[in-house]
């Protein structure tokens, strides 16, 4: 079976990191696209399809809360997964409270994220496919049944 | 209010008798001797308040006994009796350290009272030691706590920053082996040898990021939430994480807490992260056969439990330090040494106290005092200690 490369997109200020991390999830077989920050990560959104956010919380400027905030608000259905550096649970508890998928404390296990980041898919998927479901039954509706 | 021990010394029988006699109708717990050799042979196994000496005494005399007395016990208070002898002995008693004179014959009145003054006097001075002592043991407290603070937020400082480069050289590493398991490197010269190096970093990291992340976990500590806690829930919640682990070595794990009756407020995820470290570090000590029990008790507006296991204890050289961050007894790599000091510090967040007493080959026994109604962040810190010969290896 040939896998579905997910569309990721990682978002960062440490730049070593993002290389690296993305040339790992490449390796993987996903498909990566990196941000070194709130802003540029809003930009590439607006333009490309993309699955999943990982998005670290603490950067410069526009901080990873803030970002979570406006990716719910514009691209609702982008799953987010947050690192944390602060080794503290708490914010990124307050992010799930705004719609992320899930946490992983930096340095992040690659195991353990490429699980979220399949749980992640796979939640985008299941919540499109009943938009799709939805759409289809929608359209029976109006057309009254026959086609 | 206990009545004032006094000794009275004196080689004239049926004046010591005497003023025996009328001193215990005043109250005053009397105990005689004949001679200077006696009197310090008494107080050698039963001190007094206040001893009354005769200065002239056949065999040791007066002043050779008082001197005896302010050299082996320098808090008992003397009054010298100056008999026939003329005053310049009085008062040469007094440069000596004797508390008064009184000529005889004396009044009664008189020597009752100067008795009560300088039980006073002694009263007064041993309220100043045990003020003093109690103010330099606070002092050392207070560096010790403050040294710890300031340790603490340093080491949190550091352990975030070094979060953002072992990221970097965990994915570098996971990267390079994800490339050498590539079917085209499978023939590569020494592959081996760079998965075992890569390996090696890869372990490496993993040591540094539980070092990091349980120092961050120390000290941001935020808000705690608050809610009803019944200890015996938790207890028994925790004790399940520890059950397989004490089952392999063969350590029996018990609660005996009533149900219902020990509930607190209090944040139960902290709460749980302080038992998972006690109970932990109670099976790592505990050998085969061994017991742990946890307890609870509740006060009008405190609930202690107390984990006491039957292991290897704690030696009193460390149990001083168990509390302070990095300390560790196992094997480098082992431990982080930092369990306790975060059990510590959350439980100081909590408004709590913690409590450890150990014996060598006996076993330790944590206390952990925590408010029914904690005012939460209050910065008490009473991380406190009380062990003698102890021993956790």
């Amino acid at each position: 079976m040939v896998r579905i490369p997910t569309r990721v997109l990682l978002v960062d200020d440490e730049e070593d990191f993002v290389e690296m991390l993305s040339l790992r999830l490449k390796e993987a077989g996903e498909q990566v696209s990196t941000a070194y920050s709130g802003k540029a990560c809003l930009d590439i959104l607006a333009q490309d399809h993309i699955d999943v956010v990982i998005l670290d919380i603490r950067m410069p400027g526009m901080d990873g809360m803030e970002t979570l905030g406006e990716i719910k608000k514009r691209f609702p259905l982008v799953e987010v997964i947050m690192l944390t550096g602060h080794g503290s649970a708490e914010t990124a508890v307050d992010g799930m409270k705004l719609g992320a998928f899930d946490y992983l404390m930096k340095p992040a296990d690659f195991e353990e994220l490429t699980h979220k980041l399949q749980g992640a898919r796979r939640r985008k998927d299941e919540q499109e496919e009943r938009i799709r479901q939805a759409e289809a039954r929608l359209l029976m509706r109006k057309s009254g049944g026959t086609f | 209010m206990e009545s004032i021990r006094v000794l009275l010394v004196d080689d004239e029988n049926d004046f010591r008798r005497t003023v025996a006699k009328r001193l215990t109708k005043r109250g005053m717990d009397i105990r005689q001797a004949t001679g200077g050799e006696e009197c310090l042979n008494i107080l050698k196994k039963d001190p007094v308040d206040v001893v009354v000496l005769d200065l002239k005494m056949p065999g040791m005399d007066g002043m050779e006994t008082l001197h005896h007395i302010k050299n082996s016990c320098p808090g008992t208070e003397v009054i010298m009796l100056t008999g026939h002898a003329t005053t310049r002995d009085g008062v040469d008693g007094i440069k000596a350290g004797a508390f008064d004179y009184l000529s005889k014959p004396i009044e009664l009145e008189h020597l009752a009272g100067k008795i009560r003054q300088a039980f006073e006097k002694r009263t007064r001075e041993d309220e100043k030691q045990k003020e003093k002592d109690f103010r330099a043991r606070m002092e050392q407290q207070m560096i010790a706590t403050e040294r710890l603070a300031s340790l603490g937020t340093l080491a949190a400082g550091v352990a975030h920053e070094i979060n953002n480069p072992l990221a970097i050289i965990k994915e570098s590493a996971g990267w390079m082996k994800s490339i050498l398991q590539k079917k085209e490197l499978a023939q590569m010269p020494r592959r081996g040898d760079f998965e075992m190096a890569l390996g090696k970093i890869e372990n490496g990291v993993e040591r540094a990021r539980r070092i990091t992340h349980q120092l961050l976990g120390s000290v941001k500590q935020t808000d705690a939430t608050l809610s009803k806690v019944d200890l015996k829930e938790l207890v028994e919640e925790t004790m399940v994480l520890h059950q397989k682990e004490a089952d392999q070595k063969g350590v029996q794990l018990l609660e005996t807490i009533d149900p219902g009756k020990n509930v607190i407020w209090s944040d139960p995820y902290k709460l749980r992260q302080v038992l998972i470290n006690i109970l932990s570090n109670a099976v790592h000590a505990t050998d085969a056969g061994g017991k742990i029990t946890v307890t609870a008790e509740t006060s009008e507006d405190h609930a202690t439990l107390t984990i006491s296991d039957s292991g290897r204890g704690i030696p009193g050289e460390h149990l001083k330090k168990i509390f302070e961050p990095f300390f560790s007894t196992k094997p480098t790599g082992e431990g982080t040494g930092l369990g306790l000091f975060v059990t510590r510090s959350i439980i100081d967040k909590l408004g709590g106290e913690i409590e450890v007493e150990s014996r060598v080959g006996q076993g330790t026994q944590f206390s952990v005092k925590l408010p029914k109604h904690p005012d939460v962040k209050c910065n008490s810190n009473k991380g406190s200690y009380k062990g003698q010969n102890d021993e956790r290896a």
